[in-house]
């Protein structure tokens, strides 16, 4: 242990700390700083982070120096306050003050710092600035703008230690000294847009998010990237009823500070135009829409216990409603005739980071409740053996591949609970509106076997209806026991289902998730 | 009548029957209604009362009348739809979508500006906010009349051709 003076305040820290950590321990705050990142190495490049060290001459940076015995700190005095002042001048003087038109507004580095730091008159004019490169594409998810960047080359850094893919460097030198990608290089990996979250001005911004809405208008939730079986914690931003984008949430047992591009994209499929927002009956070949009052009717008259020759969900559905739906078809059909998907499909290839080849959110909970997987070929076989044929299908999208469709099509009740007018809601007799995992609560089981909550965030579509609701609504009807009315029974009922230790609250997990087994543990999207 | 713990005369409605009539209050009041109607038909430039719509009150330079946004000199909208106006607005009247502009060194401007007029409340904190000098409320326009609700939300081209009178 190490014992030194910061700010006249004596604190003892372990031998080999950083004297910027030991200066946030007592500041309470971070000291300024850009360039400085918790995941990835030390450049010590954007001079902010400047203290006073009894004893020597000039101001050193208190990320790179590592504490002594004895050390006298200051943080706050006038001296230092100076320094970073004028280094903030420095990073400013070439700096376009666009802010009015920057996406980074309102979550700036450099904003927040000059608030603190500014010295509000600026030596240069806006007219004597230099000049440089603005709306640059640097990559599919990328924009560049060369006059706002601070060269604290986090970007680069990231893209040499945690994608190991090297597209970013730095060009030039001096005052012409740019950010770049070598020519006939892109930013292209699919982690680029992590580079927008750590920049900390608004040098790097997201082509998706480009002027969509400023920043300070949007409502963070906290929830889970439904985008493959890593379960990336995830921040959805939304604002009235619509998603703008998704930033990842930190979780050092998930996915760290970082999520990859294709999970960020996952939320347009919750616009998607082909959302249905109405009960729909096929009457003479085409749908109609209905009410829930007539869809009841239907459902009830179709889904008779022992009425249905094959169930399907899939892996996309949370863990409440595996469970519900599980129960609901072993009364519907014998227990050969349940299953949680088809085999092979929406398998992918994984990567070294977080991308796993399981491209869905939520098949550990299908091994869990014992669901098993059908062979399309089987499901084929199935459906075409019978005219009388009634299926019911739970979310997804079976009939996107052909064979399966053509021997959908030849059977003669197929309910369908989706979310989606896809090829199978085009086949099915009834079409029950339901919501995706943006618009209702739940818990995905991700690769490790972790159980991860996911929080509503905005509205289900007009008629739409929360799955669990309609679950527990069938399963009361057709059993006739007590209804379950709210969600943390069912979670309840998911527990006891699943059995769990009863001593496990699936309401109450703790922010990083919950593997309930050490046995069940695996990794999920590799190492990290 | 008195009220027990009271001060002395506090709360005694006893009153004479003049008091009670006030026939000298209404003769005084209705002697101050001559005057001013003597006055005024002795003296008619003198009138307060105008006669409008064929006469017009002259407002302050300052007043805060309906919106107008400014253009470039190339005849553009010079807002670059960062919603400072519409973050600032109290009344929420205000609505701007973003979109890219073709040349990089504007790179953003209002695809779409729309202000509820019936939602305004003319404090004129969006003028205040806008760092472009974009919106202005110096047209002097105070009479905003419409025949449904429709027609008070105005879009860009009406708010920057801003030339019409009151009806919308």
């Amino acid at each position: 242990m190490v014992k030194l003076t910061i700010d006249s305040q004596q604190i003892e820290v372990p031998d080999g700390t950083r004297l910027f950590d030991a200066c946030a321990q007592v500041r309470g705050e971070a000291l300024p700083h850009f360039c400085y990142h918790p995941d990835l190495s030390i450049a010590g490049v954007c001079r902010l982070c400047q203290v006073e060290i009894e004893g020597m001459p000039k101001l050193t940076i208190a990320r790179n120096t590592i504490v002594r015995d004895e050390m006298v700190v200051f943080t706050r005095n006038d001296r230092v306050k100076r320094a970073v002042q004028q280094v903030l001048e420095l990073h400013l003087i070439n700096h376009p003050v666009d802010c009015p038109i920057c996406d980074q507004a309102g979550e700036c580095g450099l904003q927040d710092q000059y608030m603190e730091y500014g010295l509000y008159e600026s030596a240069v004019g806006v007219a004597d600035k230099v000049n440089k490169r603005k709306v640059e594409v640097i990559g599919p998810q990328v924009i560049l703008d060369q006059e706002r960047c601070v060269l604290c080359t986090r970007c680069v850094r990231f893209c040499n230690e945690v994608t190991k893919t090297g597209e970013l460097g730095i060009f030039y030198r001096g005052d012409r000294a740019e950010i770049g990608t070598p020519p006939g290089v892109e930013l292209a990996n699919n982690y680029s847009l992590n580079t927008v979250d750590i920049c900390p001005v608004g040098a790097l911004t997201s082509r998706d998010f480009r002027f969509q809405k400023r920043v300070w208008m949007l409502h963070g939730t906290a929830s889970v990237c439904p985008g493959c079986a890593t379960g990336c914690n995830v921040r959805i931003d939304h604002e009235g009823d619509r998603i703008y984008r998704l930033k990842p949430r930190f979780n050092p047992e998930v996915n760290g500070r970082w999520m990859c591009d294709r999970g960020r994209l996952e939320y347009k499929a919750v616009h998607d135009e082909k959302r249905l927002s109405e009960p729909l009956i096929r009457r003479s070949g085409g749908l109609e829409a209905i009410t829930w009052q007539q869809m009841w009717r239907e459902l009830t008259g179709l889904l008779k216990p022992g009425g249905v020759s094959l169930a399907l969900t899939n892996p996309h559905q949370s863990l409440e409603e595996l469970v519900l739906f599980r129960r609901l078809a072993l009364q519907l059909a014998g227990e050969s005739q349940v299953f949680g998907s088809i085999a092979g499909t929406e398998i992918g290839e994984a990567d070294d980071l977080l991308l796993a080849a399981d491209r869905t959110p939520n098949r550990r909970a299908l091994s869990w409740l014992e669901l098993p997987e059908i062979e399309s070929a089987d499901l084929v076989a199935r459906s075409a053996d019978a005219h009388r044929q009634r299926i019911l299908i739970y979310g997804g999208d079976p009939a996107a591949d052909d064979t399966v469709a053509a021997a959908l099509r030849n059977c003669a009740q197929l309910v369908y609970f989706g979310t989606h007018r896809n090829a199978t809601a085009e086949l099915a007799t009834l079409v029950v509106p339901l919501s995706m995992w943006a618009e209702k609560d739940g818990l995905f089981v991700n690769g490790q076997g972790r159980i991860q909550r996911f929080a509503r965030a905005v509205a289900r579509p007009r008629h739409a209806r929360e799955d669990w609701r309609l679950l527990a609504d069938l399963l009361a009807h057709l059993t006739g026991e007590q209804k379950l009315v709210s969600l943390t029974e069912v979670r309840r009922f998911a527990a006891a289902e699943l059995a769990l230790a009863g001593s496990l609250d699936l309401s109450t997990l703790p922010a990083t998730g919950l593997v309930p087994d050490a046995t069940e543990q695996a990794p999920a999207g590799g190492e990290r | 009548m008195s009220f027990k713990g009271l001060p002395e005369g506090v709360g005694d409605r006893t009153q004479s029957f003049r008091d009670a009539g006030y026939f000298w209050e209404i003769l005084r009041g209705l002697g101050i209604t001559m005057k001013h109607l003597v006055r005024n038909l002795r003296h008619t430039d003198e009138m307060p009362t105008m006669q409008y719509p064929e006469e017009k009150r002259v407002y302050s330079e300052r007043f805060r009348g309906r919106h107008r946004l400014t253009q470039r000199e190339d005849g553009s909208v010079r807002c670059v739809a960062c919603q400072m106006c519409s973050t600032v607005c109290p009344a929420d009247c205000i609505e701007i979508e973003a979109a890219e502009h073709p040349d990089p060194s504007i790179e953003k401007y209002p695809e779409s500006f729309t202000i509820d007029l019936l939602r305004c409340v003319y404090c004129g904190l969006c003028e205040e906010a806008c760092p472009c000098d974009a919106i202005r409320m110096d047209t002097g326009i105070y009479e905003i009349a419409a025949d449904s609700r429709e027609k008070f939300v105005v879009d860009k081209d009406f708010l920057l051709n801003n030339d019409t009178d009151g009806t919308l």
